[in-house]
């Protein structure tokens, strides 16, 4: 039991991000049956039969998911209270998440149930109002449940927003199974303009519901950048943005279909792919934000604006210095770091089992981290110039660029594990015993097998198919990594001003990792375009490296 | 370059990306707004009454007080009945002079576990 206590709060993130996912993707499959399959069903031609077939498979799969997810969520509470709190199962379970983890249980194994044969109109209307159920009763599981004041206009502006995500985001697989498998270019421009226009009132419903949810939940400008959540808010905006702008131009496609059914689709299709990727990260960036306190919450410890702009400032030159040799510097760091902690109020500190402690650092810890991240900087600069020369008629030989991953997998071989060897005492295959260390060892092979792999596409190039679409779909997900990792419960302000400088990064990688992903799934100008944006995002990702500060 | 058409390794690797993908780390969100004993707060000897005020409603009994005493010994408390929403109470038996730790942990009504310590002395 101590073990599952260990990774508690772990678990409940990545649970509560698959659950986000599957209810979405279920929301979205229903209102894409219900506002559009159903209504020109007759209309379509006789392909359009395997592709409803294939419609109902994926909405059945989500609603078995969001079934199975939610009572491993139920589960995984309920242990969490019998290990910390000696209470019965029995009791554990009778909690109100309990009771609301039961009710979507049952709704979304019904709404599994039902997704296949014939939708009548009872059955679709049965289908709606379990899902309406499942998602009014989601609602009391999030922060609007529990607020003190103004809990029905939250918990309205919640379910507006979930919805509006369902719709749109959840609608995606849906408007991508459908553009594929229907070949009649008036269906494809008949699916692409309704598919359209409901996107169009969901993102209204998404954007209404997450402003008054921001407005209550922030309190005041400051909490945008002084707290986690704000930060994690801001995040999500920008990648909102990002999707607001693919849509811009699905929009625009839509249109050209609309004049002209015979209009080519492929752009259209590539960036939903690129939208139902960036609709994820946000999916998974919200999970990791509804198990942040508000900001409005938390006064005491914000960032103030001045702090977090000493921090940012660029120092120069990069520490390029292994600490060993920079006494000096850490001495002048470590009296900073004292002056800081001297100046931090203490809030109630607070955490969640598994969440572990917090170690205090020296100055040889940071500047041993910040030597590692701005060598890692220098790194991702070489990748992204390389890169960019490489589409220079002089600049083939630059092709090998993914080689430079096999020197920074031997990089942080040497560096991250300081104790072990070849630089600590502790014995190489000794220090396989600390799962911390064996952990950085697989992240190190892999990322050496990463940079051949990628490597051995570069030498095929054309002949490398689908293969190549390993580089920007990995990228993305270190991305996606970087904007769910964890966070400090109350205001850490270490904590806080490093989570300040991931999320750029974070941001940099989606769009360098996406950008290349159109690269390779479109022709022509876009994909010309595209090749130039995803090593200008790398060399923003090496800016940022280098300038990583943690005092 | 079809998506129907995925190489198994495109394949792998599209799925381990969204394994990876996962979030990383958790919060849970209730957290104390005011208490007595405050953090650090020195108090005198004798019986002491327990006031925790936090952010959010929470489930009263789920949620659990406990002192730690100068010795390294455990007092679990029992809530007051009757507190409001928000609010954890209790009363502690006189407590002898040293450095004590009050340890929380309460379950907000919307299912997230939070716990945590408030140091305190006595004099």
């Amino acid at each position: 039991m101590s073990l599952f206590i260990d990774i508690f709060g772990y678990l409940s993130v990545v649970l509560r991000g698959l659950i986000l996912v599957a209810q979405s993707f279920t929301l979205g499959g229903l209102a894409f049956q219900l506002l559009l399959w159903r209504p020109f069903q007759r209309q379509l031609s006789a392909d359009s039969t395997a592709v409803g077939s294939r419609l109902k498979t994926v909405f059945g799969v989500s609603a078995l998911a969001w079934s199975l997810l939610t009572a491993a969520a139920m589960a995984l509470n309920a242990a969490a209270l019998v290990g910390t709190l000696d209470v019965s199962w029995g009791d554990a379970a009778s909690a109100d998440f309990g009771r609301a983890d039961l009710v979507i249980t049952a709704c979304a194994l019904g709404i599994a149930v039902m997704a296949k044969g014939p939708w009548t109109r009872l059955r679709a209307g049965a289908l709606l109002a379990l899902a309406l159920l499942a998602l009014g009763t989601q609602l009391e599981l999030t922060h609007a449940a529990s607020r003190l004041d103004a809990r029905w206009p939250l918990l309205l502006a919640d379910g507006l927003h979930m919805l509006g995500a369902g719709v749109w985001i959840g609608g995606l697989p849906s408007f991508l199974i459908a553009l594929n498998g229907c070949h009649q270019a008036k269906d494809r421009s008949r699916i692409a303009q309704r598919y359209s226009l409901m996107s169009m009132v969901a993102v209204t419903a998404l954007i209404l519901g997450g402003a008054i949810m921001a407005f209550a939940y922030l309190g005041s400008f400051e909490a945008i950048y002084g707290t986690a959540y704000g930060v994690m808010v801001l995040a999500k905006i920008v990648l909102l943005l990002m999707l607001l702008t693919l849509g811009g131009c699905n929009y625009l496609s839509v249109q050209a279909l609309h004049r002209d059914p015979t209009a080519p689709v492929l752009r259209l299709k590539r960036f939903v792919e690129v939208e139902l990727g960036i609709g994820l990260t946000v999916l998974l960036t919200a999970a990791s934000l509804t198990s942040l306190p508000p900001g409005v919450d938390l006064s005491q410890d914000r960032l103030s604006w001045p702090e977090i702009v000493e921090r940012a400032a660029p120092e120069w030159p990069p520490r390029l210095v292994s600490p060993d040799h920079d006494r000096l510097t850490i001495s002048l760091l470590q009296a900073r770091i004292a002056a800081a902690e001297a100046q931090q109020t203490r809030a109630p500190p607070a955490s969640v089992p598994g969440d572990g402690v917090i170690l205090p650092r020296n100055a040889e810890d940071i500047a041993w981290s910040e030597y590692n991240h701005h060598w890692a900087g220098i790194f991702v600069a070489l990748i992204g110039l390389l890169a960019l020369i490489e589409h220079f008629w002089w600049g083939r030989w630059a092709r090998h660029w993914p080689l430079v991953f096999l020197v920074m997998a031997a990089f942080l071989f040497v560096r991250a594990d300081e104790q072990a060897w070849p630089l600590g005492p502790i014995g190489f295959f000794e220090s396989f015993r600390d799962p911390e260390v064996a952990q950085h060892r697989v992240f190190i092979v892999l990322i050496a097998a990463f940079g051949l792999f990628e490597w051995r596409v570069r030498l095929n190039g054309e002949r490398a198919g689908n293969a190549a679409l390993v580089f920007p779909l990995v990228t993305a997900l270190g991305a996606a990594l970087l904007l769910t990792h964890s966070h400090a419960i109350a205001n850490i302000k270490e904590q806080l001003l490093v989570e300040m400088s991931h999320t750029p990064l974070a941001l940099c990688g989606a769009t360098a990792g996406w950008a290349r992903w159109l690269q390779l799934r479109l022709p022509g100008r876009m994909s010309r375009i595209a090749s130039w944006i995803w090593p200008v995002a790398f060399l923003l990702v090496a800016l940022l490296l280098l300038d990583y500060r943690e005092a | 370059m079809k998506m129907g058409r995925f190489t198994g390794v495109a394949r792998a690797c599209a799925f381990s990306a969204l394994l990876l993908a996962l979030p990383h780390g958790a919060s849970g969100h209730a957290i104390i707004v005011s208490s007595s004993p405050a953090t650090g707060e020195t108090v005198a000897e004798g019986p002491l009454s327990i006031h925790l005020r936090f952010n959010s409603r929470i489930d009263h009994s789920r949620s659990r007080l406990t002192l730690l005493a100068p010795d390294g010994g455990q007092q679990a408390l029992i809530a007051t009945p009757g507190s409001s929403a928000d609010q954890l109470d209790a009363e502690a038996k006189a407590l002898s002079a040293g450095q004590w730790r009050l340890r929380w942990q309460v379950l907000s009504v919307d299912g997230h576990i939070t716990r945590g310590d408030i140091p305190f002395g006595v004099r």
